[in-house]
């Protein structure tokens, strides 16, 4: 590959090309349509106040081309520390079924948000198991509320769409 | 009647309103201490942009680069209380994206035993654009010159880009750079590009 270190670049020229860099931010890799509102929906949580340690959960790789792209069901993973979240979605007519396994196992509280559509939450068994049915398509965040420890946990995903 | 005046403009005008970079980002973060939700969007719906430049710049595709984003604005949601300096918050944020655009990479190249139908898609060098967004030869030739550069270099020159907009000037003062100047680190950047993009076309 030739180098042009050495060479003094016009300001211009350099003008130009930053004009390029312009171009490729603005036009050919935006911020993605909605990702704004998706982030707001995100932070939107309630009960959350100092008392709460608040952790972000990170989806696994998978659900890039599970959920977001294909749009169809399948099984996702979210993991924080030693926590990791399975999750199976099952579509049911309009709605969907959600199955979702906890490890370590704990009888935890489980909420599943979906833009527009409010929450619906139950309590994972203590094999660490929960079901969710009749939940509705959409902009979906998933969050697991743990109280075992000195301070009550909560753990909250990327939204994800489902 | 004065009184009732004054706290109906408070009511109305939130403490943010008028104010501009730094002091606006601050105004925000110490509403939102005091509980004010509308003050969290304010600064999602403004800052989002400049998140999402760190998380591309450091190579991540768009699926892993949006769940960057929203996991860098719960981080502030966390952290919102224990924010030392409330003007500094987009050095804040600024540090917080690389640093979880750097785990998600981490984690990207660790993974093994892709099918190969998902490594075609995971292994890909270059992080796919917008959908049919490289609609011309020149296009698809400016992003994979682009992303050819060091990250170092992705990233500057598209702070670059947003430090040059008035509501972005408080990224120039991060970056430590004059406003509308290059510093001989852009330069450099900027020379690489253009030798990359015309070694892309034969190097004529």
């Amino acid at each position: 590959m030739r180098t042009m270190d050495d060479y003094e670049m016009e300001p211009a020229e350099q003008e130009y090309w930053l004009s390029q860099v312009a171009r490729l931010v603005d036009e050919l890799d935006p911020v993605p349509p909605g990702l704004v509102a998706r982030a707001q929906f995100a932070i939107a949580i309630e009960d959350i106040d100092a008392e709460v340690e608040l952790e972000a959960a990170r989806w696994a790789e998978s659900h890039s081309l599970v959920g977001v792209r294909g749009g169809a069901p399948g099984t996702i993973t979210f993991f924080v520390g030693d926590l990791t979240v399975m999750v199976n979605v099952t579509r049911t007519g309009e709605k969907q079924r959600i199955d979702g396994w906890l490890v370590p196992a704990g009888e935890h509280g489980v909420e599943v948000r979906v833009a527009d559509h409010g929450s619906s939450a139950t309590t994972a068994d203590e094999g660490g198991r929960f079901v969710l049915t009749e939940v509705p398509r959409g902009t979906t965040q998933i969050l697991v509320r743990m109280n075992g420890g000195p301070k009550p946990r909560t753990v909250v995903t990327p939204t994800v769409e489902l | 009647m004065g009184a009732v005046t004054e706290l109906h403009t408070a009511r109305t005008n939130p403490p943010w309103d008028g104010l501009e970079g730094a002091e606006r980002h601050a105004a925000c973060v110490l509403a939102a201490r005091a509980g004010d939700k509308a003050a969290l969007d304010v600064l999602v719906a403004e800052l989002t942009p400049l998140v999402w430049h760190i998380a591309r710049g450091g190579g991540l595709d768009r699926a892993a680069a949006e769940d960057v984003v929203q996991t860098v604005w719960l981080a502030l949601l966390r952290h919102v209380e224990s924010i030392t300096e409330p003007k500094a918050l987009v050095g804040w944020l600024i540090t917080t994206a690389r640093r979880e655009a750097s785990r998600t990479r981490q984690r990207g190249s660790a993974q093994v035993e892709l099918s190969p139908e998902v490594a075609e898609h995971v292994l890909s060098t270059e992080p796919m654009p917008e959908a049919e967004a490289l609609r011309t030869e020149r296009d698809r030739q400016l992003w994979s010159a682009f992303h050819k550069l060091d990250q170092r270099c992705q990233e500057l020159l598209r702070l670059t880009v947003l430090a040059g907009r008035a509501e972005y000037r408080v990224v120039a003062e991060q970056l430590r750079m004059p406003h509308g100047s290059i510093g001989p680190t852009r330069g450099r950047c900027i020379n690489t590009l253009r030798a990359l993009y015309h070694d892309g076309d034969g190097g004529r």
